[in-house]
């Protein structure tokens, strides 16, 4: 094995304690982030993803609510939850957690949180911001990943970075994102040609496609940093998108999975609760501190 | 010469006949005419030629064209009143501001002013986001005019290899996300990219969208690949003024299967565009079917 094991477990608790140093600033001006996770119905596959942030969020000096709604609630009496809360000027950010009840369409829903408490980075306008290069909130998975690829010693300016995948919230804005800190980027997806083609021209690879074993040690040029993002199930044992042992022999660095893009993806939304937070105070100060009386 | 010369005159000409009808129809059969007000502040000359056409041209369409004319010294509050008189009146169902903007002015608040459904040219940040996120949007109209072409000349795109040279947020970004969304694999290159040559040779599909006079050669062309030159730049050549692309065409009109000439290329699809996304604009607004072929 000649790659480096990138430890996303480390990774992720510098940032919470990042964090935490925010997040104590901005309680001390009155202004405690504070989030609030939202699921419907049957809890048992989200419970883990919310514990786990519960977990994250108290390391990160983060207030956690989890509410759970009933899978008889109506899609027009959650969207009236959600503006409660971004009405409510002690909620910093709304989560919703997945799978949802058929008869609730998560991107209604996404589109109902202000942008300004889109801590997971999921609203049209976020998606924009990133397009456009102005890095506000971004979608969790991809800014993780994209924050793991900045730990290593490579210069991102003028970086060949083949994407595999190009999904909405993974793939597209992790292209958005490089794009922006100057690398080159190609997306591949189930309809190219010759996936390898490109993996091998590339100093980086980010796959996030969910199928195990997709990306091999021949895949990728040698020397090259291989982020996988896919999380799945075999034999009752998660693994990535990647074959990792033969991957490990080739890539310079490789990310564990688990232990590698998941922990900072928890870690990146803390972040962006503290980000939130602090945009808000921003906000609010700029339309009503100013009044004259 | 071996490229097919793809002639966007011709079939930006279609389009705005293809939006003609349409408009006739949704007059005849709903009594709804779709309605494009241009926003210009200032005196600057071009932008002042730009939207005499693109009055012209709704109006040869069969829409109703609003301007609104506002002196360069215009205060910001006094034009986001203008633009919200603009998304508040149903007669009109597209709103542009041309740019660019006076200096005091900041250009990104007035364009996320628009009503993101009125927003025909695509800039509100949240056409931006709904585009990055594969979802209904207002499409910008050169790319979208890039696209149109595309698909005209090649049928189906997916699985083909696509390089978008250049990043602007106006043309490389979402060239590249419609691209991604009709299946191709990707690349956008930039000032930054390392060999840029050999990326370019990788294209099936080459876009050019960097403002560089003729800075793509013919020998970094696939043989056989369809390039759309996006570049309208102004040289002196010979002792006259000229316009070319980004692509060098004497040389890359050799190499490539086809090729978008600068002039007559894809500068005419704009407008074109842009009276399809008015039309598209119109019958969302107003609960219609939108018409086929004429958006992303």
């Amino acid at each position: 094995m000649r790659a480096a094991i990138i430890d996303g477990k480390a990774i992720a608790a510098r940032m919470r304690d990042e964090t935490m140093a925010e997040a104590k600033e901005l309680a001390a001006q009155g202004w405690q982030p504070r989030l609030v996770s939202i699921s419907v119905g049957d809890t048992a596959a989200a419970e883990l993803y919310v514990r786990n942030q519960q977990r994250s969020a108290e390391a990160s000096g983060v207030d956690f609510e989890a509410r759970n709604y009933p899978e008889t609630i109506s899609m027009e009496q959650l969207v009236g939850v959600l503006q409660g809360l971004n009405a409510d000027p002690r909620v910093n950010g709304i989560i919703i957690q997945r799978p949802l009840p058929s008869h609730i369409p998560v991107k209604t829903l996404q589109k109902a949180v202000h942008p300004l408490k889109d801590v997971e980075g999921m609203h049209p306008a976020s998606i924009g911001n990133i397009v456009y290069n102005d890095l506000a909130l971004g979608p969790c998975t991809a800014v993780a990943a994209v924050e793991i690829l900045k730990t290593l010693p490579l210069k991102l300016e003028g970086l060949d970075v083949t994407v595999i995948g190009h999904s909405e919230i993974v793939g597209k804005p992790i292209a958005f994102l490089l794009m922006g800190l100057g690398a080159t980027v190609t997306v591949c997806h189930h309809m190219t040609r010759s996936v390898a083609m490109h993996s091998r021209a590339a100093d980086a690879v980010f796959v996030a496609v969910g199928k195990p074993g997709l990306v091999t040690g021949e895949m990728l040029k040698p020397g090259a940093a291989l982020i996988d993002i896919g999380i799945n199930r075999v034999d009752g044992k998660t693994v990535g998108d990647a074959d990792f042992a033969s991957c490990a022999e080739v890539a310079g660095w490789i990310t564990p999975v688990p232990g590698g893009v998941g922990p900072v993806t928890v870690a990146t939304l803390m972040k962006n609760a503290v980000l939130a937070t602090r945009m808000q105070m921003a906000h609010y100060r700029a339309q009503y501190a100013h009044t004259e009386v | 010469m071996s490229a097919t010369i793809i002639d966007g005159k011709a079939f930006a000409a279609k389009v705005r006949g293809q939006v003609a009808e349409h408009v006739a129809r949704l007059k005849a059969e709903h009594g709804i005419t779709p309605g494009l007000a241009v926003v210009l502040v200032g005196e600057d000359p071009a932008s002042q030629v730009y939207v005499r056409s693109k009055g012209k041209q709704t109006v040869e369409a069969g829409m109703n064209s609003f301007e609104r004319k506002l002196p360069a010294e215009t205060s910001e509050a006094d034009l986001l009143a203008v633009v919200q008189a603009l998304n508040a009146d149903p007669a009109v169902h597209g709103i542009l501001v041309q740019l660019p903007l006076p200096g005091h002015m900041n250009s990104d608040l007035v364009i996320n002013a628009i009503d993101p459904a009125k927003d025909v040219d695509g800039f509100h940040i949240s056409n931006v986001g709904l585009l990055g996120t594969g979802q209904k949007s207002m499409v910008p109209c050169t790319p979208l005019g890039c696209l149109m072409l595309l698909r005209d000349h090649l049928g189906s795109l997916s699985g083909l290899n696509a390089v978008v040279v250049g990043r602007s947020n106006i043309v490389g970004k979402p060239m590249a996300q419609l691209l991604l969304g009709d299946s191709c694999t990707v690349t956008i290159a930039h000032s930054r990219t390392k060999d840029l040559a050999a990326v370019c040779r990788s294209a099936d599909i080459l876009v050019a969208a960097v403002g560089r006079a003729e800075m793509i050669p013919g020998d970094w062309v696939k043989p056989g690949a369809t390039v759309i030159d996006v570049g309208i730049n102004r040289i002196e050549r010979d002792g006259k003024t000229k316009l070319v692309g980004d692509v060098d065409f004497a040389s890359a009109v050799e190499v490539a299967g086809a090729i978008t000439p600068v002039p007559g290329g894809v500068g005419p699809m704009t407008i074109a565009c842009l009276l399809a996304n008015t039309l598209t604009a119109a019958c969302r607004a107003n609960g219609l079917p939108e018409p086929e072929g004429l958006t992303a």
